[in-house]
Order: C-alpha cells, then structure tokens, then sequence
C-alpha cells in the first residue's frame, strides 16, 4: 500500500513536470476537489455501514478532543526544538509547525512575512503529508491504531483520511475525521497568533 | 467553502451506507473502489506539484529542512497522542 502510494504521486509529480501542458496548472485546483469530494464519499459509506459507530465516540465524549490538542502541541514542540536545533527562531519555526500539514494555507498566511517562511511553510507540510501517506500503515501496525491519526494532522479529514480508514477501522476514522476539522480549524487562527511574538 | 461541501458530501454517503441504500455487489468492493479513488487523487496532487515550477525549484533549496521539521513534527505528534491513547480508547481494545 505505501509503494503503491509513493509510486502513484512520483508518477504524478513526473507527468506533472514532463507531459502535462503548464496551461493546466489553473484547472488542478478543481481537480483536486472533485477527486476529494468522490473519495470522501466512499469514506462515508464506510463508515455509515459500520452501525453503533456513533454511539461508541459519544461514549467517549469531549476526551476525544485530546487527540487534536496532542498533535497540536507535538507539531508546534516538533518544529521548535527542530529550529533551534538549526538556528532558526524558535518562533518562527513554531509557526511552520501550526500548519499541521495543511500547507496551501500555512504557505499564504506565512509569505506575507517572508518569501523564504512561506516557501519553508510549503515545503514542511506538504512534505508531512506525503511522509504521513506512506508512513500511517506502519504505524497503525507496530505502534498503535490512534497513534495513526497524528501524522496526518489537518489532512486526517480529507486526503490522509482514506489510509487512516483502511489502515486502522471506522472507530479510529471518525476519530481522526474530527481531529482533521479540529486542526484545520485552528491553523488559521494559530499561525497568525505565533507570528505576534515575532 | 470546500471544507463544508466535504462534510455534507460525506454525511450524505454515510447515510445511504447506513440505510444499506448501496448494492452489496457495491459494498464488498469499497475498499477496493476506496483505494482506487485516493489513488487518482494523489496522482492529481502529484501533477499539480509537478506543473509548479517553483514549488520543485523550492524543493532543491529548502527541501532538507523542511523533511527534518515535518520529521519532527509527525514524531512529537504520535508521541503525544500515545501519552493520551489509553484515556481515548474504549475498554476492551477491540479498537487497538
């Protein structure tokens, strides 16, 4: 699953710089939505077919919201000490990390303050994403089927969702559906909120 | 706007799953349709990344740095969701 995963978007990224015409390049933003909008849906009938699901995660009640909080604060504390570690501030490295992957936002909020910061902002969480693709199978096998969800961090509602729920069961996806909208909802809030202590 | 468009489109797929409204003939190979869906997806992520010049030229310079920082990230990440998983999951670990 995570050759077939790393295999299909090297393919796309090579297609993308060598067959594809530039004059495309508009039209992927609808693309992508459309291929999320179906993807999404099959991930609904999933989960909707597994019944008492509901029930389980009311069970649980707001506790889930520590699974968002955790990965929050491990994404922040993970780029920070990263930062430091290379001599960047530890501000402005806490910021890339606020983006939780989502990195079309992240990247715009954060080149308003520098070309460089919006670029690192891109290439941080876009490269969590696919790191996250590849890695979740593994580590819903040898560490934990929660310990799936984190990751992905703001993607653990649309494109990481998919590998999440074959990976692990419809339980942890609703799980990591609702850390997806929590994270997503927080980024932008939080990357402009660090950047005040710049 | 597209985050609300996702989620109805995902209620909408749970319901007709949860009303058995999908033919069985369907429903054994979802996964498999699951699969093939993420797969077109990441191909079109992957050709838009490849159509942006500047985002491959970004890759060269900063591409290091940006891996150890998303590294870091996912690490801490999974680590602090350890810390809490006990408290998250049901008893009985059907879920584990």
């Amino acid at each position: 699953m995570s050759i077939t995963i790393l295999v299909t978007v090297a393919l796309g990224i090579l297609s993308g710089i060598f067959i594809f015409p530039e004059t495309m390049a508009d039209s992927m933003g609808f693309w992508i939505s459309f291929g999320l909008a179906l993807l999404l849906f099959f991930v609904g009938i999933d989960i909707g077919s597994h019944r008492g699901i509901l029930g389980k995660i009311r069970r649980i009640g707001f506790k889930v919201f520590l699974v968002p909080l955790m990965v929050a604060l491990g994404s922040i504390l993970g780029t920070t000490l990263a930062g430091i570690l290379m001599g960047m501030s530890p501000v402005e490295s806490a910021a890339v990390g606020a983006g939780f992957g989502w990195y079309s936002l992240s990247a715009i909020e954060l080149s308003k303050h520098s070309a460089y910061l919006g670029t690192l902002a891109f290439v941080t969480n876009i490269s969590r994403e696919i790191i996250a693709l590849v890695s979740i199978p593994f580590i819903a096998k040898y560490i934990g089927k929660l310990e799936a969800i984190a990751p992905a961090g703001a993607t653990a509602m649309d494109t990481v969702l998919p590998v999440i729920s074959r990976s692990t069961n419809a339980h942890i996806a609703i799980i990591s559906f609702i850390t997806g909208v929590v994270l997503s909802s927080m980024v932008p809030v939080l990357v402009p909120l660090i950047m005040l202590f710049s | 706007m597209n985050i609300l468009l996702y989620i109805v489109i995902m209620i909408f797929g749970a319901f007709l799953g949860n009303r058995k409204l999908i033919p069985k003939v369907l429903m054994k190979k979802i996964d498999t349709i699951q699969f093939l869906c993420l797969l077109l997806l990441l191909f079109i992520m992957g050709v838009s990344i490849g159509l942006d010049e500047e985002v491959i030229q970004s890759f060269g310079t900063i591409g290091v740095q940006g891996i150890i920082f998303a590294l870091s990230s996912i690490v801490f990440s999974i680590i602090g969701v350890r810390l809490i998983a006990s408290k998250v999951l049901l008893k009985g670990g059907e879920e584990r």
